[in-house]
């Protein structure tokens, strides 16, 4: 599935939140990666962030309910 | 080598159909396919046009969450501004005045009942468009024509209570009217006498106020011509005659005999709204937007006009944006409160006991929560597998 760039800001934005808490990263990291964010990137780049979204279709109307 | 080989029609279309066809709309297929039928491909090259093609497609895709009114309104904002500082009058087209830039803009977005200057675009059939005698004589048909207009002044003979009019011949012959032709017009129950000059009308009463009445409706029957055209311009465009006109009637318009209904134009929204209906009107509201920017020489992209006449005409009437309209009818009390009249909007929903669900973006700021929109419309989940694999 292809992500909006707004969906892939929020998963990156939440994992990276998890790995700045203290979370195991799930990549080998290098001495020299301590940046949360940098590591959550590296993971989505990777696809292994068990994270995904949800999508909500727009609610069914009745025939002539317009707003 | 067989890639060399430059396709056939056969089998550029059959590569189309199965590359492309479904994945963009079809009316830009078949620009593609007219384009590429022009053209000597080899598959190789074709399939690097449809990559091309699919790739810039997906690019002008807006994205779920994107605040397209927001964009909408600054891309249209923005240029609009520019226009207050440059004009803020009337511009002659073809010897009629026409209102052009920010107050024509306006006008359109308040959906005035009718525009300040109403105009009309007249194509002729074939067999009139090309001769300019048929095209005149259709204009002369056009022209409103009042007694008014060629009565030079008038008389209230109180003694014998009778009107007199007297006719300014000059401009009964550049009309080509008879005094005949005008006394025949007077449909009022009285005694006419004319001669060369005036028609005389005799008042069945004897007061002032039965002579003024005889006198006003008098002046105002019409001759001939069709309603509300007030001015009726001839011009020669390419290779036909057109007709402009000051004043808009399309109904009566579209009925004539010569006029080709399929190109003739209105600027009278509302009017376009009632003989065509609602698309034609938010087609209408797109064309005139865009020809008033260009006028000024703006580009705006299509889509935030579109955006724009889709938000006015969504509900099957055309509505201002505004107070009196979008804006004024939003389902959200806090979010009418916030755009204009916040107390009068606050107490009139006090009093019915509405209730704010709470699902638009405005609320949502004014309470202090995530918006939907953006970043804040995205939902996260844990992926399934992994839930899965931690259970087990």
């Amino acid at each position: 599935m292809k992500l909006t760039r707004f969906e892939k800001a929020r998963i990156i934005g939440a994992r990276t939140l998890q790995l700045a808490m203290g979370a195991p990263p799930l990549i080998k990291v290098s001495k020299d990666m301590k940046d949360p964010m940098q590591i959550a990137l590296k993971e989505f780049e990777l696809g292994v962030i068990p994270i995904t979204v949800r999508r909500r279709l727009p609610p069914k109307k009745e025939v002539g309910e317009l707003l | 080598m067989a890639k060399k080989k430059m396709l056939s029609e056969k089998e550029k279309i059959m590569i189309l159909e199965k590359e492309i066809k479904d994945r963009i709309p079809l009316s830009l297929y078949e620009e593609l396919k007219d384009e590429v039928l022009k053209v000597d491909l080899t598959e190789d090259e074709l399939k690097e046009v449809i990559k091309e093609v699919k790739k810039r497609y997906e690019f002008a895709i807006v994205e779920p969450g994107e605040a397209v009114g927001i964009v909408a309104a600054q891309s249209i904002g923005e240029p609009s501004t520019q226009m207050t500082m440059r004009t803020f009058h009337y511009a002659g087209v073809a010897e009629l005045n026409v209102t052009l830039g920010l107050p024509r803009i306006i006008e359109i977005v308040d959906a005035r009942k009718e525009p300040s200057t109403p105009m009309m675009t007249i194509y002729l059939e074939p067999e009139y468009a090309k001769d300019r005698e048929k095209a005149k004589e259709i204009a002369k048909k056009l022209e409103m024509l009042t007694i008014g207009d060629i009565v030079e002044r008038t008389e209230i003979d109180m003694i014998d209570s009778k009107v007199i009019f007297y006719l300014d011949k000059r401009e009964m012959e550049r009309r080509e009217i008879s005094v005949e032709d005008v006394v025949k017009k007077i449909k009022i129950k009285a005694e006419k006498e004319y001669d060369e000059d005036k028609i005389i009308v005799k008042a069945k009463e004897p007061s002032l106020r039965e002579l003024r009445r005889v006198r006003e409706k008098v002046l105002s029957t019409y001759i001939r011509g069709v309603k509300n055209i007030k001015r009726v311009v001839v011009r020669r465009e390419g290779d036909e005659y057109v007709i402009y006109t000051e004043g808009s009637n399309l109904k009566d318009v579209l009925k004539m005999e010569g006029v080709d209904y399929t190109r003739t134009k209105t600027n009278d929204i509302h009017e376009i709204e009632k003989v065509f209906g609602i698309e034609a009107a938010r087609n209408a509201i797109i064309n005139e937007i865009i020809d008033t920017l260009e006028e000024q020489g703006l580009t705006v992209d299509i889509r935030h006009i579109m955006l724009v006449a889709d938000m006015m005409t969504v509900d099957g009437e055309v509505k201002a944006i505004g107070r009196h309209g979008v804006s004024g009818e939003k389902a959200s009390v806090l979010a009418r409160a916030a755009f204009e009249i916040t107390i009068d909007n606050l107490l009139k929903a006090s009093v019915k006991g509405e209730v704010d669900e709470l699902n638009g973006i405005i609320e949502n700021v004014i309470v202090g929560k995530p918006i939907k929109l953006g970043t804040g419309m995205v939902e996260l989940l844990m992926k399934k597998e992994y839930e899965q694999m931690r259970g087990a």
